[in-house]
């Protein structure tokens, strides 16, 4: 029993932010007068609006906390992470259209292809260091945005117009069954954070970090750190993969631009608005990142990306640590105002 | 085997920089060895040849009756050399329990040396919990010395522990270096003669990447000019 409570005292966070998002839609419901009965039957479009929102967010937040766990955790900077994502989307929408698999074994085959992709760049890991790893792994994606996008491989991917018209199992369809929708990506979102958090805590978890701080120093101590990276970027893409999954699932259209560089570039945006190396930054940049663009989108039009821009380069200029980073260190340094003032009053006495 | 590390004529590279030029010496088994010289003389880059951090190209490094050079460091250290940083290098992001734990090469090393560990540094069992960054810099000094204790090392190579620490500090810090030396070799890398000569039974002097004198401290303590010429101070 006192574990249970330590479990629950312990991701007090997470587990409000998985009450608050399950009961979101109904509250959100009773504002356009749909009763949670109506909701339940996914009637109600500003609910069904907010949901496909909620979606979208977690979707990017399990990619970007994929990203923490590789660049916060363990120090790799992937400009290849876009490639595990699109290649899980592209795969599911091919799988299901073109060889009409049948649902679970996509996930399978995604899954697969997402270790496969992890050891294809691990080959690299121990070669290279640094900025030569991130150009590398850049490369690696460029590679397949380009057979993407080639006007030979129309029929399969659609190339620069995107993948179309992906029969989508029924008891999953964002269409008719959104809010089961909803509820499973924020669960997938959760159940990743939760081990995530478990698997950082871990001493595998620690070397990680070890290696991110200083990899010669975790060397020293007798570590083969490749081993390290390698887990570290399969728990990763598999998590990517399965975030370019939800995606090909819930949109209309396998945009080539999840492939790009730029989509990756979003998850380093994302992470370093949370805070790098916090887990919990993700999901909350994650927030933060989708609901600015929309709000400005909705607000302001087209130009709304140059103040996006503007607003960035603001918020990096003030808070260096991101949303969650800053947030502990003012705990910590609060923390350590009450110590010293408590000092001070004992050593009066 | 009285020899317990034998450095064999190497030539070490750091990049493209050829940063030893034929370095030669001996640590006869259960001393301490203090390897002296300059700044920039190649001490620290001789450390790191021995445990594979710089590329040997030359030459042989023989580590308990073994060729070592060319093996990959975390299998030269996990043969049972620990090795000291210099400037304080723990894990500033980790526990002090957790820069401790991660030295363990088997399970339960941490429980069996708890005793011998904190009896030398008691300061570290207060701040178990603190983060690397919340120490001062004794304390890390302190823990990084520790973590290489963790392991059941016979060879312990040692970089500046004195430096930019308080005189103080720096006479704890060699009562605990003395003390671990009964339980493993210890090679010492020090700017600080006074220090080096405190603790070291035996010195290699090295200058502009080679090994130009050693033997014993006393003999050395006693030779000011060889002092003056390779060390400026005396």
């Amino acid at each position: 029993m006192k574990n249970n409570s330590s479990f629950l005292t312990k991701n007090r966070g997470i587990l409000i932010f998985f009450a608050v998002m399950l009961l979101a839609p109904f509250l959100i419901g009773l504002f356009e007068g749909s009763t949670p009965l109506m909701i339940w039957g996914n009637q109600g479009s500003l609910s069904k609006f907010i949901e496909g929102l909620g979606i979208e967010i977690f979707i990017l937040a399990l990619f970007a906390l994929s990203f923490d766990l590789l660049f916060g955790i363990t120090g790799l900077l992937s400009f290849g992470h876009a490639m595990f994502f699109a290649v899980a989307a592209y795969l599911t929408g091919i799988a299901l259209k073109t060889l009409t698999m049948p649902f679970w074994g996509v996930v399978l085959l995604v899954l697969l292809a997402a270790i496969v992709q992890a050891l294809l760049f691990s080959l690299v890991l121990p070669r290279v260091k640094g900025i030569t790893f991130t150009l590398v792994s850049l490369g690696l994606a460029s590679v397949f945005h380009i057979i993407v996008m080639s006007s030979d491989m129309i029929n399969l991917t659609g190339a620069d117009v995107g993948l179309q018209g992906v029969p989508v199992p029924a008891f999953i369809s964002p269409v008719i069954e959104r809010l089961r929708f909803y509820v499973i990506a924020l669960t997938l979102l959760v159940v990743t954070y939760l081990f995530y958090r478990r698997f950082v805590a871990s001493p595998t978890g620690r070397v990680c970090v070890a290696i991110r701080e200083n990899e010669d120093r975790a060397k020293m101590l007798g570590y083969n750190t490749t081993i390290f990276k390698i887990v570290a970027m399969i728990i990763s893409s598999l998590t990517a993969s399965t975030a370019g999954m939800l995606h090909a699932l819930y949109q209309p259209i396998i945009s080539p631009a999840v492939a790009d560089l730029a989509f990756t570039v979003t998850a380093l945006l994302i992470v370093l608005i949370g805070g790098v190396g916090t887990l919990s930054g993700a999901i909350v940049g994650a927030f933060a990142f989708r609901l600015l663009d929309f709000s400005l989108r909705r607000f302001i039009g087209e130009s709304a990306s140059f103040i996006t821009g503007a607003i960035y380069v603001i918020f990096v200029l003030f808070v260096p640590y991101g949303i969650v980073g800053t947030m502990r260190m003012r705990q910590l340094r609060t923390k350590q105002g009450w110590q010293q003032l408590l000092g001070m009053l004992k050593s009066k006495n | 085997m009285s020899n317990i590390l034998e450095v064999k004529n190497i030539h070490s590279f750091i990049n493209q920089f050829h940063i030893l030029q034929d370095v030669d010496f001996v640590v006869p088994k259960g001393s301490i060895t203090a390897l002296l010289g300059r700044n920039g003389a190649g001490k620290t880059t001789t450390l790191k040849s021995i445990l594979g951090l710089a590329s040997v190209r030359e030459g042989k490094v023989i580590f308990e009756g073994r060729e070592v050079q060319g093996m990959p460091p975390f299998e030269i250290a996990a043969l049972g050399i620990g090795f000291v940083p210099e400037h304080r290098a723990i894990f500033r992001d980790l526990s002090v329990e957790e820069n401790l734990k991660i030295a363990e090469r088997n399970k339960g090393d941490l429980d069996r040396k708890r005793t011998f560990i904190f009896d030398l540094f008691p300061d570290l069992k207060k701040f178990l919990n603190l983060r690397g960054t919340e120490l001062s810099g004794g304390q890390q000094q302190m823990l990084a010395i520790a973590r290489a204790l963790v392991a059941d090392n016979s060879l312990l190579l040692i970089d500046e522990p004195s430096e930019g620490l308080a005189p103080v500090i720096i006479e704890h810090m060699i009562d605990a270096i003395r003390q671990l030396s009964e339980q493993s070799t210890v090679v010492l890398v020090e700017q600080n003669f006074l220090v080096a000569s405190k603790l070291a039974k035996y010195f290699v002097i090295i200058e502009e990447g080679k090994s130009v004198a050693s033997g014993l401290m006393k003999d050395l303590e006693a030779d000011k000019a060889m002092i003056h010429r390779y060390l400026g101070a005396a």
